[in-house]
């Protein structure tokens, strides 16, 4: 698979990703603002039938972190998405109208760190006992939060 | 709709943070509608890992499950030797190899064993067991432990396979191999297994695809996905040896598929035997000073399927972040898709057949419904009725019956 | 010795609650059924209720939502019970001891009458720590 055609003509497509870079061996990481996600995920998705990985969410400096990271299995490579929400307001559209099995890790970032999925179909408590405090988020960075 | 009743499975389940406690709906027998809840078993060791330096994750990520105690330490070092781009000795590669190879032979064996007893057979249970053992001494042989095997470390292994070692596994696997190759026959040969398996918990490649789901229950499905081939690591691509799949996507497929991956696997740790002969013994780790910061992504193919792991590094001695995935995470929702519309005696081993590390079901409790008080059954009713099914499908092919029904858990 | 004691002599019935563990000493305590240990020759076996049970075997940590779960049990389970604590993540919490959502080790949650340490414990060590209970509890 050549890459750097693969890069071009992605960003062709989509004008508007802020960065694509190799961060390892087979491994790309695309940088793109909250409003061109569903429009990735289903072209990467439905479109090249790439398989759903995984989110991962982070607490960083600039915000809340959020990777969503797919494989397309016929190369080997693991394609990611990183956007970044602001930390005053965490909130992003749900991707379970493109991506089922979603569902599980969207509800379990609302539980750690607080990101809010708009128009989730079970946004339930994921993982915490039922007496767990409203307002606690482990993930979330200490020092910040007593700032608040 | 006549009355509803629930049927509860669960609520625990051992892998990191996918305990769960599944209720399904049914209506008379046929199950309309599930539904879980997770949670009893977060440990919360993605943030344990942040706070260990990256040698010790090792020992804390060997214990997110019991059964994949080197799959997910193998996908961590995938990701964290990615970081500064380490090249380990060829020697550690197939040490690594093995050790998670022989984990694929005892975590099949178990599975091979469970499915067994779900269905009634408890003579394959123990059968299956009785083989495993020998496989977990060379385990402690070879590691020093039963499980938790504590040989990874970054840049290479902590332990080598000596000659010595290496001679007794190999009288290990053959004695392995003819037992696997017995059982094989033992139930690819039965025509209750047939009768029992074949058509139910149906997935097809477009649910597999929606779910993301991964390992022996996608391959059973047709789809043709294996990391150790797509995305090669460790020593899988000096190994000559195929991915194993089937079209029909039931659970005797996923049970055809998980009996020829033993096979394979035990050929597999033959020729990293032989080809270790080659390599300088001792010759097994290089050092690493320090891991730069950067994002690390590594993965794995476990027994059960693709272990994910993500690790961000700032350039201190332990992760910013480190996200993990273990296969059953998107293996465990396809559930929906195989149970609704089957019946409760199914989808005892509708959600055993991907593996989700059943042996926790001799966990399940009776659970009370306190504000509809509705009927609940308890786990070993449910194993019952599952049992009961085979047995009358044996009595309609006239066969003798061996169950032993007051066995239970 | 009384009758309670009696009890406890032959044939013990065992119930086995994960309440947040990694699989390993699960996987070893069902070992023990298997033939190579096979607990079943001393009537010890397995059961689906804690209602019928003589002896609970908790694993794995208590996490915060497992934790009423666990009471709930020990409340169901007919007395006296003998709750061994397998493994060392009931004793102390082990490697999660630092973790958010730990409940605090199992004797701070309820009543425990042995502790058999490793991670996990060979089967071997699960029936010596039995046997070695049983016995300390003939000699009171």
């Amino acid at each position: 698979m050549n890459i750097e055609k693969y890069i071009e003509e992605f960003k062709e497509k989509f004008p508007d990703i802020i960065k694509a870079e190799v961060v390892n061996k087979k491994r790309l990481m695309v940088y793109i603002p909250k409003s061109l996600l569903k429009d990735i995920t289903d072209y990467w998705f439905t479109g090249l039938q790439y398989r759903y990985i995984i989110v991962s969410a982070m607490d960083s400096k600039d915000g809340f972190e959020l990777i969503y990271h797919f494989s397309d299995d016929r190369t080997g490579w693991v394609m990611s998405l990183n956007l970044m929400l602001s930390h005053d307001n965490p909130e992003i559209e749900s991707m379970t109208s493109i991506v089922y099995g979603i569902e599980w890790i969207e509800r379990e970032i609302m539980d750690i760190l607080g990101v809010k999925f708009i128009d989730h179909p079970k946004p339930n408590r994921f993982l915490f006992a039922e007496d767990w405090p409203e307002n606690e988020y482990p993930y979330r960075r200490k020092i910040r939060q007593e700032d608040r | 709709m006549g009355k509803k009743t629930i049927v509860p499975i669960g609520p625990y389940h051992p892998l990191l943070e996918e305990p769960e406690f599944f209720k399904l709906y049914c209506d008379g027998e046929t199950v309309v509608d599930m539904e879980w809840e997770t949670g009893y078993n977060h440990r919360g060791i993605e943030k344990i890992c942040e706070s260990k330096t990256f040698e010790q994750v090792f020992y804390v990520v060997e214990r997110i499950c019991g059964i994949c105690s080197t799959s997910h330490p193998f996908a961590y070092a995938n990701a964290v030797e990615s970081i500064p781009g380490v090249d380990i000795p060829v020697r550690a590669k197939l040490v690594r190899s093995i050790v998670g190879e022989l984990e694929r032979v005892h975590s099949h064996l178990l599975w091979v064993g469970l499915a067994g007893h779900f269905l009634g057979y408890n003579t394959v249970f123990m059968w299956a067991w009785k083989y495993r053992e020998p496989v977990l001494d060379m385990f402690e042989i070879i590691t020093g432990n039963r499980n938790n095997y504590a040989m990874f470390t970054i840049g290479g292994v902590r332990r080598d396979v000596d000659a010595d070692k290496a001679a007794k596994l190999l009288q290990v696997l053959d004695d392995v191999k003819k037992k696997t190759n017995m059982l094989i026959g033992a139930v690819m040969d039965d025509p209750v297994f047939h009768a029992r398996l074949k058509g139910v918990g149906v997935l097809t490649p477009k649910d597999i695809h929606d779910f993301g789901a991964v390992g022996p229950t996608a391959r059973a499905s047709g789809v043709d996905i294996d990391i150790r081939r797509d995305d090669p690591y460790a020593a899988y691509e000096m190994l000559n040896w195929k991915v194993i799949t089937a079209k029909e996507g039931d659970i005797f497929a996923k049970a055809e598929v998980r009996l020829l991956e033993l096979l394979e696997s035990i050929s597999m740790i033959q020729q990293c035997l032989e080809l270790l002969k080659k390599e300088k013994e001792g010759d097994i780790k290089v050092k690493v000073k320090d891991i730069p910061p950067g994002i690390g992504i590594g993965h794995a193919e476990a027994p059960r399927g693709e272990v994910f792991h993500f690790v961000k590094s700032d350039g201190s001695n332990s992760p910013v972040r480190h996200k993990i995935r273990a296969p059953s995470y998107t293996n465990i929702p396809t559930f929906r898709k195989s149970c609704i519309g089957g019946t409760i005696s199914d989808a005892a081993i509708a959600t055993a057949a991907v593996d989700p590390c059943y042996c926790c079901t001799e966990r399940m409790t009776q659970v009370y419904d306190y504000n509809t008080r509705k009927r609940i059954l308890n786990a070993a009713e449910l194993i019952k009725l599952s049992q009961k099914k085979t047995q009358d499908i044996r009595d309609k092919l006239n066969l003798s019956s061996s169950t032993d029904q007051t066995w239970k858990v | 010795m009384g009758f309670k004691d009696f009890c406890f002599k032959k044939s013990l019935w065992v119930f086995h609650l994960s309440a947040g563990s990694c699989n390993n000493c699960d996987i070893e305590i069902l070992d023990l059924l298997t033939p190579r240990y096979d607990i079943e020759r001393f009537g010890m076996k397995l059961i689906g209720s804690v209602r019928h049970a003589d002896v609970l075997l908790v694993t794995g940590i208590v996490t915060n939502k497992t934790k009423p779960r666990v009471l709930e049990i020990y409340e169901q389970a007919p007395k006296p019970i003998v709750v061994i604590a397998i493994g060392a993540c009931p004793c102390t919490g082990g490697i999660f001891a630092s973790s958010y959502n730990f409940a605090g080790p199992l004797d701070k949650v309820i009543p425990v009458n042995a502790y058999i340490p490793g991670c996990p414990p060979k089967p071997e060590a699960m029936l010596s720590g039995v046997v070695t209970l049983l016995k300390a509890m003939g000699k009171k």
